[in-house]
């Protein structure tokens, strides 16, 4: 499967007067990836980010969205259809929350009922509640203000977010949460992200690869392990010592979440015949509300494939996709297990990850 | 004192139709001129924040224009405009010009530039940037620039009599070339009383304003 390619910038440069603010630049953003730029500031990262809706225009080389050059675009039409993100400050003080959300719809003409459920629908995929939709902005605090610009962006359901340090002006304990969101509901959404941001940590949790910027210049590309990995003393200096464990630390599990693991509604018997359990030793029981009762080894099994309820084991203790892969790891070192299942909030099972993942982690060639 | 008082009372009683009559023509002047302040001060002001070149010609215009002396701009306005309202209700919008115009730009200007890029950002052309974001952010200060136009006005509106251009100065004057001291009077209290009140109900206004766009910043 070739996969598509949603942005693409070829030899893209931004002069200012005689300054190469951004320096032949090339890199293309696959469908449905998280994309960071990265680099110390006044690097040109944000200046990259705001040459692809064109706030900045570009002076030379092309960049291209969804295929087509950006400048063959009108430039409204363009950034209506790529959602943006700033630091909280660019929610607008004089409209409410649900105006705030809807601008981009009000924009577009769209009716008063479909901007409220646009807006209604919003607020909660950003996890807010619907009261807080008739609030200004000053009466949030700056991380539900901040989930707010991300619920806007999404307004125009844009295949498209670009998010410009989304997650700078918010205190620590906030950002982690939002970082946490933002991956969980990039897992339900599926849009192509470009992210800007400065903290290294953020740009190995969210990124599925990373670009570090120096001066204009695109100095190194790749996934977190990649960059870890690198040889380039910049990036070694830049990223730090001991990045390999700061990766460790902060790539959540969900990364390596192995989802199609075999599963069995209880009262069903297992169809030895598929072919999918030749790879496994255990099955899953997946009971009505889609919680895992636990796992039979398949040497249990009868042969026709039915099982009694007190072969069923019990899960092993269970562990949030938010988690980092670090944490997990030590979990399995303690527990003395090769895996371990991993569960939502709700409770629902999502699959389990296992130690020969997070290992894999530091394999060289392998992904 | 209290006889002058009660004289100016007396006056105000019985020629209570006289006095309605001056304080109508006196609001409908300042009413007028400010309304034509705001069509031309507001757009002016919007136009140069937008442009740099013609801000300080504009602006050191309304500013020269606000220091002539009232009785010297009536100089030049009779011959040109002749005696009458007209001429008061130019005088008064010249006047009010320098606060709504000033106002109107640094209002426009003074908008977070990040606001202007989230907006501009999220698709919204020129004139969307200028309605829904730049106006309303700057509603407050512009608002803050009629208040002030229309309470001077509505003091400088007593000169409108020099002109022919009616108002309660003309009771003032009467009361003066008379000699008639409770008719003075009850010219002058009467235009301190509304001024005042004028002046505490569009703070009111402004206060409420400015409250509910506490919530910028």
């Amino acid at each position: 499967m070739t996969r598509e390619v949603s942005v693409e910038l070829q030899n893209v440069t931004k002069m200012y007067g005689q300054d190469k603010v951004v320096n032949e630049v090339s890199f293309t953003v696959e469908k449905g990836e998280v994309f960071v730029l990265i680099g110390p500031s006044g690097c040109g990262k944000t200046t990259t980010l705001k040459m692809i809706n064109q706030l900045i225009p570009h002076t030379s080389g092309n960049i291209l969205v969804n295929g087509t050059d950006v400048t063959e675009l009108d430039v409204v039409e363009l950034r209506r259809s790529i959602g943006y993100v700033i630091q909280y400050i660019g929610l607008l003080p004089h409209l409410t929350i649900q105006e705030n959300i809807a601008f981009v719809l009000k924009l577009t003409k769209y009716t008063k009922k479909a901007q409220k459920e646009r807006a209604e629908e919003l607020i909660e995929t950003v996890g807010l509640e619907l009261s807080h939709l008739n609030r200004y902005p000053r009466e949030l605090s700056g991380g539900q203000q901040q989930r707010v610009g991300v619920a806007r962006a999404l307004a125009a359901n844009p295949d498209i977010l670009l998010m410009d340090e989304p997650f700078g002006a918010v205190d620590p304990l906030t950002r982690e949460q939002l970082q946490n969101e933002l991956i969980r509901l990039q897992e339900s959404i599926h849009k192509t992200i470009v992210f800007v941001t400065h903290d290294i940590q953020e740009a190995f949790k969210v990124g599925n690869r990373i670009g570090i910027i120096r001066e204009g210049i695109l100095e190194c590309l790749g996934t977190p392990m990649e960059i870890v990995k690198s040889e380039d003393d910049f990036v070694k200096s830049f990223i730090g010592q001991g990045a390999l464990f700061e990766v460790f630390d902060t790539i959540p599990v969900s990364r390596i979440l192995e989802k199609d693991v075999p599963l069995v509604r209880d009262n069903e018997k297992v169809d030895l015949a598929d072919e999918k359990l030749k790879d496994w030793e255990n099955v899953f029981v997946i009971g009505s509300d889609g919680n895992c009762r636990g796992y039979i080894c398949l040497s249990d099994l009868e042969k026709d494939g039915t099982y009694t309820l007190d072969q069923v084991q019990p899960l092993p203790k269970t562990i949030s996709p938010d988690i980092s892969i670090k944490l997990a790891v030590e979990e399995m070192l303690w527990g003395g297990r090769t895996w371990l299942p991993v569960v939502d909030d709700h409770s629902s099972f999502k699959g389990i990850v296992q130690f020969r993942a997070c290992a894999g982690l530091l394999d060289m060639e392998g992904r | 004192m209290i006889e002058l008082i009660s004289s100016a009372w007396e006056y105000f009683i019985n020629r209570q139709d006289l006095m309605f009559e001056v304080l109508r023509e006196h609001v409908l002047l300042v009413l007028w001129s400010t309304f034509f302040t705001i069509i031309i001060g507001v757009p002016l002001g919007i136009a140069i924040s937008k442009t740099e070149k013609l801000r300080d010609i504009v602006l050191g215009s309304v500013s020269i224009l606000y220091t002539i002396p009232i009785l010297a701009l009536f100089g030049f306005l009779i011959p040109m405009m002749g005696i009458g309202s007209t001429s008061a209700l130019i005088a008064l919008v010249i006047y009010g010009l320098l606060p709504v115009v000033r106002n109107s730009c640094v209002g426009i200007t003074q908008v977070h530039p990040q606001l202007k890029e989230s907006a501009r950002g999220m698709g919204a052309n020129n004139m969307q940037l200028l309605f829904k974001v730049e106006i309303p952010l700057a509603f407050p200060v512009i608002f803050a620039g009629i208040r002030t136009a229309l309470v001077m006005n509505f003091s400088l509106a007593t000169y409108a009599v020099f002109i022919g251009g009616g108002g309660m100065g003309r009771i003032i004057m009467q009361g003066i070339r008379t000699f008639n001291t409770g008719m003075m009077l009850a010219g002058i209290l009467m235009v301190v009383i509304t001024t005042v009140f004028l002046e505490r109900l569009v703070g009111v206004v402004d206060n409420r304003i400015q409250k509910h766009y506490s919530l910028s910043d």
